[in-house]
């Protein structure tokens, strides 16, 4: 074993590709969702590294985490990535920070802040779900037989993904600050890993944990969110203790990249 | 020249060769052309107000939200990115979809335009692909295990046949050690028997009353079979050490003499049996002397042992025109045939009273002697007669001359 090889397997900074910004006594660790990466922050976090040691970090599998650190088996749960969440907290001597999880990081970070309370003083869950399956009473938004549709859809469709997931190079004037090289590997996977991420997204339930958070909790809730729809959202809001509720006018899955004003302003109020 | 036709925009838009569909920020259609109303089913007015999400399927709705929505608002565009749509009758409608954010000069997004391409064959044609790779996986899978089972296969194999060569060396080292032994012991054992031979020789010469030389005589006949035993023993073990028979063969030595000692010999140790010779030697015959006289005195001790008492036992030996011939006979019951066949084998004993058992190896080392003179011995067995013949080609006088 190369002293490289050791150090991204004993790395988690490496591992996840993590990128610290700001450097403060508070710290705020942004996690991304399932089908992109760490640039889903790219307008979110600039506005916080002024106040905050901000931290950024890719899931393994997305992004430009450490492929070669995809184990199939730790990352059967939600609790693999959860204890991800943990080590890159350590080993930037982290304490108290303030978790933001978009989508099933949302659940990433309220199990890892269960496990250990001490790296966690706040989390903010945009568009959480705690399951995305309905159960009797309980509305997720979806049936068992949407998910086996998804999961058939994506292991039938490898191909149509994965050249879509390289789109065509252009000159992007809009926004110069996303370079070639990020356009390239935004929202890239291995489809393989993809397939495995959708599957543990999409069938986890999270619902008995919601009861064990200890730290106060914001939602943001998105208006039509396909995903995440509100119902479950007040779910959340209703099973977390110390919990606050917001709704944003955005639509959508993912209000940090189309309405990122009104993400940061509910930010801004709970912190 | 005609002038070129004008361009109808209109129509452009509404009968384009692919879809065109406009989307509000929050997702809702406020414009979508006739073709792409005629691929999904809807009147064109239907449209108007859907959400994009009400005319997918659950898959391209996640993926869209989770992949595709980001990817667009990071970049402002997407190309060629695959999708199933729903039409109104329910009927899946693969498409190849291209976004552009179309924004004010603030940089506020105002709209959504997707580019829509029917993609119903060539997503057939990617999923015939797909399933040819996996069939193509399963068959690398399958190949992969047999190759598997056939290194397992193979390396058992090698593993038996290493083990089995191993037995074979040491049953080979056991073989070799014993016929060492047997060959030491033969060795050893002929220096006393020739000591007791002379002892005998030198008693013959004083004189004896008859009892004494009765004695002398049996004690002769011991040492006679006992040397021959040996003899045949440390054959038998030269030829399976490797070394064979070796032959001393002359001409300038009388056969009948040597003939004549070795019936002489078994006369007087079998006193009361009768040894008719008869001799027609009229050519010259190369060979071993003593190897013949070993060979016969096998075949007298043998026709003595196993034939009829009351019957004489004959040795003839004679030179034919190409031939020397050389035949022992006694009377006697039929050899079985299932002791024929193995006659010739080492170790193999016939049934015969207690004091004449010997090794089994007289008639083994006659054949042997028999093939290094490039002749061969034979049997004759019938209810009134077995006939041992050895004949060998004689060679022809001027080469014998040499």
């Amino acid at each position: 074993m190369t002293l490289r090889e050791l150090d991204i397997a004993v790395s988690a900074v490496i591992r996840n590709n993590v990128r610290v910004g700001g450097r403060r006594d508070k710290a705020i660790i942004f996690a991304h969702g399932f089908g992109c990466d760490q640039n889903m922050w790219r307008f979110i976090e600039p506005e916080f590294a002024a106040d905050f040691t901000t931290v950024l970090y890719d899931h393994v599998g997305a992004g430009r985490s450490d492929l070669s650190a995809y184990d199939p088996i730790k990352y059967s749960t939600l609790h693999g990535y959860a204890d991800d969440l943990i080590e890159i907290a350590r080993e930037l001597e982290l304490k108290d920070t303030v978790f933001v999880g978009h989508s099933v990081s949302a659940m990433i970070g309220v199990m890892a802040s269960i496990k250990m309370p001490e790296l966690f003083s706040r989390l903010i869950l945009v568009g959480p779900s705690p399951r995305y399956i309905d159960d009797g009473e309980y509305k997720g938004g979806f049936t068992e037989h949407h998910i086996k549709e998804l999961l058939d859809f994506m292991a039938s469709n490898h191909m149509g993904w994965s050249e879509a997931m390289a789109p065509t190079i252009m000159g992007n004037p809009d926004k110069p600050e996303l370079g070639t090289e990020l356009t390239n590997s935004f929202c890239r996977t291995d489809p393989e890993i993809a397939k495995d991420f959708a599957r543990v997204t999409f069938t986890s339930d999270n619902r008995a944990d919601l009861r064990k958070v200890a730290v106060p909790t914001l939602i943001l809730q998105c208006s039509e969110d396909v995903i995440a729809p509100r119902e479950v959202g007040e779910y959340v809001a209703r099973e977390v203790p110390k919990s606050e509720l917001i709704y944003l006018k955005a639509t959508g899955h993912c209000p940090n990249l189309s309405a990122p004003a009104e993400v940061i302003a509910a930010m801004r109020s709970f912190l | 020249m005609n002038e070129p036709p004008r361009e109808d925009l209109e129509d452009l838009y509404e009968n384009a060769p692919c879809g065109y569909i406009s989307l509000q920020p929050d997702g809702r259609i406020f414009k979508a052309n006739r073709t792409f109303a005629m691929w999904s089913g809807y009147e064109p007015h239907e449209l108007i107000g859907k959400r994009f999400h009400d005319l997918s399927n659950i898959a391209t709705r996640i993926f869209y939200e989770t992949h595709f929505a980001p990817l667009l608002r990071m970049q402002g565009f997407f190309n060629e990115v695959a999708l199933d749509l729903v039409g109104k009758d329910g009927r899946t409608l693969p498409v190849l979809v291209n976004a552009a954010e179309r924004k004010d000069s603030y940089g506020k997004l105002l709209f959504i335009r997707l580019t829509v391409f029917n993609a119903t064959e060539r997503r057939n044609y990617e999923r015939e692909l797909i399933n040819a790779r996996a069939e193509a996986e399963i068959v690398s899978k399958k190949l992969h295990a047999l190759n598997a089972t056939l290194e397992q296969r193979i390396s058992e194999a090698v593993q038996q046949r290493l083990s089995t060569s191993v037995e074979l060396k040491a049953a080979h080292a056991e073989s070799e050690l014993r016929e060492q032994f047997i060959a030491v012991l033969g060795h050893d054992l002929r220096n006393p028997i020739a000591a007791i031979g002379a002892g005998a020789n030198l008693l013959e010469r004083q004189l004896l009353d008859d009892a004494s030389a009765n004695v002398v005589s049996l004690i002769k006949g011991s040492v006679l079979r006992a040397s021959a035993l040996i003899d045949n023993v440390l054959d038998f073990a030269r030829g399976r050490l490797g070394s064979g028979i070796s032959l001393n063969r002359t001409t300038d030595q009388s056969l009948e003499a040597t003939l004549e000692q070795v019936v002489n010999e078994l006369r007087a140790v079998n006193p009361g049996r009768e040894i008719i010779t008869d001799y027609e030697l009229f050519r010259p015959v190369s060979l071993d002397h003593a190897r013949i006289a070993q060979m016969v005195s096998n075949l007298l001790a043998n026709a003595l042992a196993y034939g009829d008492a009351d019957v004489p036992v004959r040795l003839t030996a004679q030179t034919l025109r190409n031939a020397f011939e050389l035949w022992v006979a006694n009377a006697g019951p039929k050899i079985p045939d299932k002791a024929m066949e193995r006659l010739f084998q080492p170790f193999f004993r016939g049934e015969v009273r207690e004091s004449q058992q010997g090794l089994g190896l007289g008639l083994h080392i006659s054949r042997e002697i028999a093939r290094a003179h490039g002749g061969k011995l034979m049997v004759d067995s019938s209810a009134d007669e077995t006939r041992f013949t050895f004949t060998m080609p004689l060679q022809n006088a001027a080469e014998t001359q040499k």
